[in-house]
């Protein structure tokens, strides 16, 4: 069964609930685009894979200043690999949501987290939302893209 | 800007580069600049983020050291015609253009313009403004609008040269028949009604 935008709304709702409790609910959101030709990757993504009744992936991108500001809540220095093993327990938090949220009807593929660009060609849906967050002006993107049977 | 410009240093920055101060990893990105990559592999082998770039870009922009540098047909087709994404491996950029024509031989036989629509031009922005009026909230709108979206033709959108869509005031208008017949017959899809005249400039 295709997801409607109350389904599709789901997605953001578990991120930003999850970011704002680690961010104490400064997270600020941007104008959110549609894109058909490109996506974007900012120095730390966590990108799960998402099948079953939605076809496609769900990712946060974020700058490492974005992820320095969130460790600042964590209370903890960034160390060298600090940013991705923030993106990795943010990534990793938000499949377990989306799976208590979704239950059987979507699976998700284990987080896959990576630096700049994917290690692995992507294959593209013909549109992705982009929603961009602020934390203290520095920039996070929240990219979901499913395939075009999956939202009929 | 999408990523996908081409920018190369202008006189102004051959003359003027030994007098420019800048942060070093400001350095980093307006010397890659080179009239050959995109911004997007610019930015990528300069190892800053997308965002980053884009903001940077503009700076130089504005202070006239890097200009864009219009491509030939056939670096255009070489660019956009490259289907095998394993060839291109880890050098996708941060902007990735991944969207081949669907038949790249049909972009070299001459083709008939799209007709232009004899009720004017849509505007997006009121396309977008009417999805979101029908939803509890806007971003529930906006939501809706990426599923309206995701059901229109790519080759439509590509014709028109419609990339991104802004949700929020996107100044495009859509001027041809074919992709103005398609976005409303999407939008009655999901929204189950139809586009009100108000979305033609003309009404």
């Amino acid at each position: 069964m295709p997801l409607p935008e109350q389904d599709l709304y789901s997605f953001i709702d578990v991120t930003l609930s999850h970011l704002n409790k680690i961010a104490a609910n400064e997270i600020v959101l941007r104008d959110p685009t549609i894109e058909f030709q490109s996506l974007v990757f900012s120095s730390h993504t966590g990108l799960v894979h998402l099948k079953g009744a939605a076809e496609g992936f769900a990712y946060l991108t974020a700058s490492q200043q974005f992820l320095q500001h969130l460790s600042h809540f964590y209370r903890s220095r960034l160390g060298e690999d600090g940013g991705r093993e923030i993106m990795t327990d943010i990534a990793e938090s938000l499949a377990i949501n989306w799976h208590k949220r979704f239950g059987p009807v979507l699976s998700f593929s284990e987080p896959h987290i990576f630096s700049t660009v994917p290690d692995d060609p992507m294959e593209i849906p013909s549109a992705v939302f982009v929603l961009p967050l602020d934390l203290h002006n520095e920039h996070a993107f929240f990219v979901l893209g499913i395939s075009h049977s999956s939202a009929a | 800007m999408t990523g996908t410009e081409i920018f190369k240093h202008t006189a102004a920055y051959e003359r003027d580069s030994r007098r420019i101060r800048l942060h070093a990893p400001e350095w980093k990105l307006l010397l890659a600049f080179d009239g050959q990559r995109t911004l997007a592999e610019v930015a990528l082998s300069a190892e800053v983020s997308f965002a980053e770039a884009f903001s940077l870009t503009e700076k130089f922009l504005g202070q006239g050291w890097i200009a864009e540098q219009p491509i030939t047909l056939e670096q255009y087709l070489k660019r956009t015609g490259a289907a095998d994404l394993a060839s291109i491996g880890a050098a996708v950029p941060p902007a990735v253009v991944l969207h081949a024509p669907k038949n790249a031989a049909a972009l070299e036989a001459p083709q008939a313009a799209p007709a232009p629509s004899p009720r004017g031009p849509m505007r997006l922005s009121a396309v977008v403004d009417f999805i979101v009026s029908q939803a509890d909230n806007a971003l529930l709108g906006r939501l809706s609008a990426y599923r309206v979206f995701l059901r229109v033709p790519h080759e439509l959108l590509q014709a028109e040269e419609i990339v991104s869509v802004n949700l929020v005031n996107d100044s495009s208008l859509i001027r041809t028949e074919a992709l103005q017949k398609a976005i409303a017959e999407a939008v009655q899809e999901i929204v189950k009604r139809p586009l009100p005249d108000s979305v033609y400039a003309g009404a």
